[in-house]
């Protein structure tokens, strides 16, 4: 039996010291000194931690400053602990040891922020045997919410927290009858860093950048989509300031999704909203896409870089520094434009402007705007699983790369789309098929990925040749990573045609008719045209 | 999990103080750490003032009648563990024999539901070659073996490595030696170590000094560290600890 951790609320106004001096007169125990402490508890911003079941906890003692990692589903009883000297932020920046290693998987990439902080002052008693051996230890603890600004302090209610020591459970449930009756307790029915959280109004597990609306099937279509939409525009706005600030890559990278899923949702339901705003947003939406673009890239290539280096044999990496150090030369006069750009007038009216419109009464006259939201699904995924279809079987082994590249775009729309709509189907399934179209679109996007890359080092190589910052050994070793980028990419694309039957089988094309209403031709026409392009490929 | 055995063949050299310690030490810095008190003797079991008692005894713990997690006790240190030891653990080469299969893998089939419980495992091991001692080789990732200064210390150093060249399957298992109860004052030891740093490789430097604070850790009933943290036998743990650690 693992040793468990009881909390428990003491009533209204009791004070530490009286309490301890009743656990004190009630069980032979040895009292530390009290103690004063600084907390702050940190998770990423799509609470990464919390969703593992884990808290991070930094206290500062004195001149003592330690990390643990708490189990939240034991009360938060820490499981490690680490003595730290640097700020906290990404899971690199802190130095290996018992925290690091449970962190590091759990966070990734992602910038460790504070959530909240916290003054407590605590009493530790530690209840004794005739052997004078801790069986179980009593905490008392009250802590007030740390100001942030001029909010008025917080004080949570005091706590007493009955820890067990493995292998004395009687002792801890003779403990806890004995102060029961003693104190005016009351069971805290959260771990103090989620009563915290409460107190501050913030809500963990409150962010996530997934799609996932409850759509009712029978709801007119302009009502629907604009809720997919306004959804989108707070997962927008959500990541500008960490995007602003460069937290972490995956800020900007949400930000991007969706903005893409925005445009997408405007141009692929059709015929919903009025034309005159879709034209309008659609470009607008472009203009963001496009300026956020070159620090994605960079970032992209940042992350990847150590894969890239080891992709080479040994004696070539470190030709491959000069790239970087150009790549990080470059990196931050892209992020001051990316900066100037969410800053800009241009942004911020964009995001007024379509909030605006989003809230506003409904007003669109367009032929679908009261047509029930599942019947346009249904449509506008048919369509879609249509054209992947024929624009897949169309490509034969020596079809241009153009090809695979439309065939992604019109593979992105339709996972995007039953994205957008998957609460109107059965679960299980559209998972499934969900699943199905990101198989076929890794296939896709390793291919233009891999030349896009290719072609971008190729550019790059040449810019810093006339910059004179690529020595010899630079070159070859870009060089030699283009060639392996190459290899992938045709890798991939003999890949295609064994992923894409997988695609185009039977029963993919049965689950589709079922989901979505039956094809508007039969399959057989379907087979007789594919055939002629084929032919004509 | 790392599993790191205190062992040498000579009794009274120091295994179970530099356990208690090292111990401690790993769970200071954080990790989670479980003691094992291998020895009849229960020395381990006294410094963290838990009863050397098992209920059913070795017997009960083989045959799998007892779940290790029910006989684990919580020492007064947070993430510090401790399996005590029982009387009937002198008897544990017959129980051993008992075993159905694979006598000399016992240990290691005991710890197998822990695996993910702790960071580090540490035995304090009865001075001894036998059964289960080639247990512990099997189970442990490395030995520490306490030297001290003296010729006869290292007559046993090379019984060791003799014993576990002969046997299979201990290409693997790491050793840790290191000086204890290293007295500054006499010239003897300091050349005694000199001259068995320089013949045997992978000695620690970390020494332990002879120290009655050492001694007095009976009367505290505590790793040293615990009550007296900047004593320079403390430090001398500690560093012995960072080295332990930096070799796994
Ligand atoms: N560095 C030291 N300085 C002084 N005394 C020491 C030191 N280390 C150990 N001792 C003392 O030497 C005696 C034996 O030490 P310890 O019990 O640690 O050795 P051991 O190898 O575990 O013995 P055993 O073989 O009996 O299990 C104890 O009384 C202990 O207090
Ligand atoms: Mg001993």
């Amino acid at each position: 039996m693992n040793p468990v951790v009881i909390d428990h609320l003491l009533a209204d106004g009791s004070d530490l010291d009286t309490a301890a001096d009743v656990v004190q007169a009630a069980l032979r125990c040895q009292a530390a000194p009290p103690t004063e402490s600084r907390r702050r508890y940190f998770d990423s911003f799509e609470w990464s931690l919390y969703l593992a079941g884990a808290a991070l906890e930094e206290e500062v003692m004195g001149d003592r400053r330690e990390v643990a990692w708490l189990d939240l589903a034991d009360n938060g009883a820490a499981l490690a602990r680490q003595g730290v000297d640097v700020e906290l932020g990404l899971a690199v920046d802190l130095p290996p040891g018992p925290v690091h290693t449970r962190l590091a998987p759990v966070l990734g990439i992602r910038r460790l922020l504070p959530m909240v902080s916290l003054a407590c002052r605590s009493r530790t008693l530690r209840v004794l045997n005739d052997d004078d051996k801790t069986v179980v230890r009593v905490v008392l603890e009250q802590c007030r919410i740390a100001g942030e600004g001029a909010r008025p302090e917080v004080l949570l209610p005091a706590r007493l927290r009955i820890a067990g020591v493995r292998g004395y459970q009687r002792e801890q449930e003779d403990a806890t009858r004995q102060l029961e009756a003693l104190l005016a307790l009351q069971p805290a029915h959260a771990p103090l860093l989620l009563a915290a959280l409460a107190a501050t109004g913030r809500r963990p597990g409150a962010y996530s950048s997934k799609l996932d609306y409850r759509l009712d099937p029978k709801q007119p279509a302009e009502a629907a989509l604009r809720n997919i939409l306004l959804g989108l525009l707070d997962t927008l706005e959500a990541n500008v300031d960490g995007t602003r600030r460069n937290l972490d890559p995956e800020f900007l990278h949400d930000l991007r999704v969706a903005t893409r899923r925005t445009r997408s949702a405007l141009s692929q339901v059709k015929g919903v909203l009025p034309p005159a705003i879709v034209e309008d947003f659609k470009h607008r939406f472009a203009w963001l896409q496009q300026v956020t673009g070159p620090v994605r890239d960079l970032d992209v290539y940042l992350l990847d870089f150590p894969k890239l280096k080891t992709s080479l044999p040994a004696p070539l990496r470190p030709g491959l520094d000069p790239l970087k150090d150009w790549l990080a030369a470059h990196y931050d006069g892209e992020r001051q434009a990316l900066a100037k750009a969410l800053d800009s007038e241009r942004f911020l009216a964009l995001l007024r402007d379509w909030r605006a419109y989003l809230e506003a009464p409904s007003r669109s006259l367009a032929a679908d705007a009261a047509t029930p939201i599942e019947d346009v699904a249904n449509r506008r995924i048919r369509r879609m699983f249509k054209r992947v279809i024929r624009e897949g079987r169309a490509i034969a082994d020596n079809s241009p790369a153009e090809d695979l590249h439309d065939l992604r775009k019109t593979c992105k729309k339709l996972r995007y789309l039953m994205e957008f709509f998957q609460s109107l189907y059965p679960t299980t399934e559209i998972k499934g098929l969900i699943k199905q179209t990101k198989v076929l679109l890794n296939n896709l996007g390793g291919f233009q990925d891999l030349a896009v890359q290719a072609q971008h080092l190729a550019d790059t190589a040449v810019a810093m040749q006339a910059a004179d910052a690529a020595p010899v050994e630079a070159q070859l070793a870009m060089g030699a990573l283009i060639s392996h980028l190459l290899e992938q990419q045709q890798r991939a694309r003999r890949e295609f045609a064994r992923i894409f039957s997988g695609f185009d089988s039977e029963a993919n094309r049965a689950l589709f008719g079922r989901l979505f209403g039956p094809p508007t031709t039969t399959t057989s026409a379907r087979h007789g045209a594919a055939d002629s392009n084929r032919a004509r490929a | 999990m790392k599993i790191v055995g205190v062992y040498s063949i000579k009794g009274g050299v120091g295994k179970t103080s530099s356990t208690v310690n090292l111990a401690y030490l790993a769970a200071e810095a954080g990790h989670r750490t479980l003691v094992w008190d291998l020895d009849p003797q229960g020395a381990a079991s006294y410094f963290f003032r838990v009863k050397p008692k098992i209920k059913g005894g070795g017997r009960a713990l083989l045959r799998g009648k007892r779940a290790l997690d029910d006989i684990i006790k919580g020492t007064d240190f947070e993430l510090l563990e401790l399996l005590p030891a029982d009387f009937s653990f002198r008897n544990m080469d017959i129980l051993l024999e008992g075993a159905k299969k694979k006598p000399i893998r016992q240990l290691q089939r005991l710890l197998k539901p822990v695996v993910g419980d702790y960071d580090y495992v540490f035995f304090d091991c009865p001075p001894s070659i036998s059964l289960m001692s080639e247990n512990i080789f099997r189970a442990a990732d490395a030995l520490m073996v306490p030297l001290i200064p003296s010729t006869l210390s290292e007559r046993t150093l090379l019984q060791l490595k003799d014993f576990l060249r002969k046997q299979e399957g201990f290409g693997a298992l790491k050793l840790l030696p290191f000086f204890s109860m290293v007295d500054p004052e006499r010239s003897l030891h300091q050349d005694t170590i000199e001259r068995l740093s320089a013949k045997h490789k992978g000695v620690l430097e970390a020494r332990i000094p002879l120290s009655p604070e050492v001694e007095r850790m009976g009367i505290h009933r505590m790793p040293l560290p615990a009550y007296a943290p900047s004593n320079p036998a403390s430090s001398a743990y500690r560093a012995l600890w960072e080295e332990v650690a930096e070799a796994l």
